[in-house]
């Protein structure tokens, strides 16, 4: 028989870890941390871009931290799982001939769809929260579409596999192959990679993050900032700066800040859950949005959006829903630990509700506009 | 066709279906649909070609010592995951709450545990 020159190379592999066994373990774990991802990942979309149909919750106020915390740790600490799956399985990579049916060779294509897609996922998904672009598209739109290339490749992927890695993991081996060795050295990475990262969203482990982007704490008014003033081409408050309500009111509205402040004033503990993974609270003070509405004589049931004074970006206005902005917790705050708001933090008047991804609590608010 | 033969096939059907919104999304969506191949095919490309090859080679180098791969392996991975923070790519000069810390000292930091525990468990295995 002739040996192709692949097959001289799947010889050379000598470690016994390039087994089924080990790759059997691997793909379980992967599948629940891509999963997870893909849900956590739906969430995050779906609360940015929310169909009619779905209404959100304003409570538990932490929802969308955990959700977003378990989607970009969870998924900083796959790497190490992905790595380890295709080191386990890269001599199949030479395998002759490629493909020996047009079944395999589908099989084989749908396999390059999931590395591909996993690759790039976690390679995007880590520059993201780098803050580093260095691709011709955006972020939020490959990542969302490629999501549902790596899932369904992951699910045909599954459908091949089930029964042999049930066989696999459900029989004792009777070799002398150090899997668990291995398997917890990976285990040991991916918590590794975790607890170097985690404390960015879990404050009490804040000290142990050395590697992550963000640090609670850090910033003006010890919270950190995703949009300064000046990326939002905001150079101060403009001195006649009032809060308009306009479109389905009772009676139109223009707020100066004495006007807000003459409404009770509350304060409130929340935390900014950023897209990104990281999260901070503060202590937020201002007026209830439904105070103000209520002044303007808004329906129970009316949909409100929030403009905030910057000119462009795809983040300059945010709809509130009936539940969030019946909520006691969503202010339109002024103020932030112990001081008037900072610019950096959208002085002088910015939303801040529970349960609400970052890029969605509108800042250097000037306009609401029920609808 | 018995029960889990259709459970297969409803698998390759929900699958297929997967892919294709990914497949219409990503041409609707995404304006520079080259740029995006580039980088899908090129990850796999990279990691086959350049990426697992280096690995092997180092595990080839110090192969018939466990506690040194697993401590190269963990150490390389956090290298790997750190890298595009100490290189700071994404730093902003007008907001200093992006990455604010010193990377390549925590990156350090972070490798002398891993080579502290890897000559604990060394130590512990002789």
């Amino acid at each position: 028989m002739v040996r192709g020159p692949a097959e001289v190379i799947a010889g050379r592999f000598t470690s016994r870890l390039h087994d089924e066994r080990v790759a059997a373990w691997l793909g379980i774990a992967l599948g629940v941390s891509f999963g997870t991802a893909f849900v956590t990942g739906l969430i995050s979309h779906f609360m940015q871009h929310p169909p009619g149909w779905l209404h959100w919750p304003s409570r538990p106020v932490n929802l969308y931290r955990v959700t977003q915390g378990l989607h970009v740790i969870g998924g900083l600490a796959t790497i190490p799982l992905l790595l380890a799956k295709l080191w386990t399985v890269y001599p199949r990579l030479f395998q002759w001939p490629p493909f020996r049916s047009a079944g395999q060779a589908i099989e084989r294509g749908a396999v390059f769809v999931l590395v591909g897609g996993a690759v790039f996922q976690l390679a995007t998904g880590l520059f993201n929260i780098a803050y580093w672009y260095p691709f011709p598209f955006f972020f939020t739109v490959a990542h969302y579409w490629t999501a549902y290339l790596v899932v369904g490749a992951l699910v045909v992927h599954v459908a091949n596999q089930a029964s042999k890695v049930r066989h696999t993991v459900m029989t004792r081996p009777e070799d002398a192959v150090p899997r668990r060795a291995f398997l917890l050295t990976v285990a040991a990475a991916s918590g590794a990679v975790a607890l170097a990262t985690v404390g960015e969203t879990l404050s009490p482990l804040a000290r142990l993050a050395l590697l992550a982007p963000r640090r609670p704490g850090t910033g003006p008014q010890r919270l950190p900032v995703n949009k300064t003033a000046y990326a939002a081409g905001i150079t101060a408050v403009p001195p006649e700066w009032r809060l308009r309500v306009t479109g389905a009111v009772g009676r139109e509205l223009s707020l100066s800040l004495a006007d807000l402040r003459a409404l009770p004033v509350r304060t409130v503990r929340l935390p900014i859950a950023c897209v990104e993974g990281w999260s901070a609270s503060g202590d937020w003070e201002g007026v209830r949005l439904r105070d103000v509405l209520r002044l303007a004589g808004v329906a129970d049931g009316a949909r409100v959006r929030v403009e905030s004074l910057e000119r462009y970006g795809a983040y300059r206005t945010s709809w509130v829903e009936p539940r969030h902005w019946h909520d006691g917790l969503t202010l339109l705050a002024l103020g932030l630990n112990g001081e008037p708001l900072a610019l950096d933090h959208g002085a002088p008047c910015r939303l801040i509700a529970p349960d609400r991804p970052g890029v969605m609590q509108t800042k250097w608010v000037g306009g609401l506009v029920v609808a | 066709m018995n029960g889990t033969t259709a459970a297969r096939y409803g698998a390759y059907a929900v699958g297929t279906v997967l892919m294709g919104i990914g497949a219409y999304g990503i041409v609707a969506h995404v304006p520079d649909l080259f740029g995006w191949a580039v980088w899908f095919a090129g990850g796999a490309v990279l990691h086959d070609a350049v990426f697992a090859p280096a690995v092997l080679l180092v595990g080839a180098v110090v192969t018939r010592r466990p506690v040194l791969q697993g401590a190269l392996a963990v150490g390389g991975v956090l290298t790997l995951v750190a890298l595009p923070m100490v290189l700071r790519l994404g730093a902003r000069p007008d907001n200093p709450s992006i990455l604010p810390l010193h990377y390549g000292w925590n990156l350090l930091i972070v490798l002398a545990v891993v080579a502290a525990v890897a000559a604990v468990v060394w130590w512990r295995r002789r």
